[in-house]
């Protein structure tokens, strides 16, 4: 059973802006360090998420909601295990599929279908295998002679269908995806909703980041409002929904 | 602060969160990384390809170019030194394509993780996959600029035999102090933007004063002191075999040491600042 633990968890980016990048300055602040009780490098520091302890079980399918920089993305990023958290720890059980972002595509250069192999490949499954899910990949995607061409001529569209059906193609037990998913057309999101609908059954995970509360509210059962890096409000996605729309009048 | 949220069904408790230590995230981190062979393989076949897209003679644009500097290189310093061809030639030949390698180890390295910022915000794979593969992405383009040496070796008459062979284990050597390089540079140029430039001018500089076209009698009594360079014992474990040479007396104990000390430092370093990486590269 795939399952999602957070505990106490802190992410802080240390933001390395011009000279904090240096080597030079960072030389100097040590030999002075004695004298000085400051940060050796002079570094500010962005907290992304703060101390969210968080359970995600098996067929919770959960809308991330929040402002700008409030913390979805880097969350997602927490729960894919790529930032490894400064305080606190990520539990994950259950093989992780992650869409986070289409505009770093794997490789701009590379052709359609080598970046099928490729992605599939970074997602641990080996080459021979991967073959073997190329042509349905493919069909999938519609993208038919696009998938020879290098995908820095993808639109943003194609480039989600080839992102989305890549990662969907061997079932995730947990799929987490980042607001782009809203580049898809309408048929593209029916047809990823219905293959959604197949995983969630199958008692996985789905974590979902989107500005679009009509889009969530399709999706998800439910709701996780991030305010700031801390967790404002949980539970049925209604609920939730409402609650973040209290606090955009509000604000208004 | 940090109340507990619960989503979902089934809460399933009591499971010990006991995070890993370090040491043993970093060692799983280059096992794995190992086990991933056709990850890594595949990606550098790939780079290799992509680089060349497009172009008609592909990565022999490499054999050539190498080629051309070798012939242009022995013919002025031959001269300059007043050296035998015959022995010169295969010197600066072999000398050449081993700098070669040894060059875009260190200087290829510092890109390790730089240049797979997509992937490495996208995935979670262990880091090392991209050490393994500039390492290997490296050691084809060696493979392009090697068949340079049995050419000249032929046409200048240096015999050819199981000796030659011995530049096999040096080879290896190398390629294990590339892992390391890979990892170390690549985090430290991730860190501070200012890495890479220095280190390739330090390279630079090496070239130079390594005996990579000028040969250490040239120094006379301190000839031997040019011998104790990591670089020029690198060079030598490559070179001497295929120059059917004996070893420098220097080469394999300073190899050994720079081995050691290039693995330990770099092991503790990886083991301190890898959970880092996903937030510099
Ligand atoms: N790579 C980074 N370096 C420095 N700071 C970062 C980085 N990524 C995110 N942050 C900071 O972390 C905070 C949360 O950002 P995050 O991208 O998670 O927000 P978000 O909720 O996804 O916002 P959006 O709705 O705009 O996508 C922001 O204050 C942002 O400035
Ligand atoms: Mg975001």
């Amino acid at each position: 059973m795939a399952f999602l633990r957070l505990r106490n968890v802190t992410v802080d980016f240390p933001i390395y802006q011009g000279t904090s990048r240096s080597l030079k300055k960072a030389i100097f602040a040590a030999s002075l360090q004695r004298n000085f009780a400051r940060d050796p490098v002079d570094r500010v520091t962005v907290r992304a998420l703060d101390n969210v302890s968080l359970d995600i079980e098996h067929g919770s399918r959960v809308a991330l909601i929040g402002s700008n920089g409030a913390g979805k993305s880097t969350l997602l990023k927490t729960l894919a295990g790529i930032y490894e958290p400064s305080h606190g720890t990520v539990h994950a059980q259950g093989s992780i599929s992650a869409l986070l972002n289409i505009s770093v595509g794997f490789n701009q250069e590379a052709t359609g279908l080598e970046n099928i192999m490729l992605r599939g490949m970074c997602m641990g499954i080996s080459p021979g295998e991967m073959r073997g899910y190329v042509t349905e990949i493919a069909e999938f995607t519609e993208l038919g002679p696009y998938l020879d061409m290098p995908i820095r001529t993808y639109s943003a569209g194609m480039s989600v269908r080839l992102a989305f059906a890549t990662s969907t193609c061997k079932r995730p037990e947990i799929l987490l995806m980042d607001e782009w998913l809203s580049a898809g057309d309408a048929s593209f999101l029916s047809k990823a909703q219905q293959r959604m609908a197949g995983f969630v059954d199958q008692s996985s995970i789905l974590v979902l980041a989107s500005h679009s509360l009509q889009l969530l509210e399709q999706w998800c059962d439910i709701g996780l409002f991030l305010h700031q890096g801390h967790i404002r409000a949980a539970g049925p996605i209604k609920n939730v929904i409402n609650e973040y729309q209290k606090t955009v009048d509000q604000a208004a | 602060m940090g109340e507990h949220i619960r989503l979902g069904a089934d809460v399933v408790d009591g499971e010990a969160l006991v995070p890993p230590t370090r040491v043993s995230l970093a060692w799983r981190d280059l096992a794995d990384g190992l086990g991933m062979f056709w990850l890594w393989s595949s990606l550098a076949f790939q780079d290799i390809r992509l680089r060349y897209r497009g172009s008609i003679l592909g990565p022999f644009w490499l054999t050539i170019t190498t080629a051309i500097m070798v012939t242009a290189m022995g013919l002025v310093y031959a001269e300059l030194f007043k050296m035998n061809m015959r022995q010169y030639f295969p010197y600066i030949a072999c000398g050449i394509v081993t700098w070669n390698f040894i060059n875009v180890l260190i200087v290829d390295g510092c890109d390790s993780f730089l240049s797979a910022s997509g992937v490495i915000q996208q995935v979670k794979l262990p880091f090392s996959v991209q050490v393994y593969r500039v390492v290997l992405r490296n050691l084809i383009v060696l493979l392009h600029n090697i068949v340079i040496i049995p050419v000249v070796l032929l046409l200048f008459g240096v015999p050819i035999g199981f000796y030659s062979l011995m530049f096999l284990p040096g080879l290896a050597v190398m390629v294990v102090n590339g892992v390391w390089m890979a990892i170390l540079f690549g985090m430290l140029s991730a860190r501070f933007r200012d890495i890479p430039p220095i280190i390739a001018s330090l390279v630079q500089i090496g070239f130079f004063i390594t005996p990579v076209f000028w040969s250490p009698e040239l120094l006379g009594r301190y000839g031997f002191y040019a011998t104790l360079s990591p670089f020029a014992s690198a060079l030598d474990v490559i070179r001497a075999p295929l120059l059917g040479h004996a070893y420098a007396i220097a080469s394999w104990p300073v190899l050994g040491v720079v081995t050691l000390a290039g693995w330990s430092i770099t092991f503790a370093m990886y083991a301190r600042f890898r959970g880092r990486l996903a937030y510099w590269v």
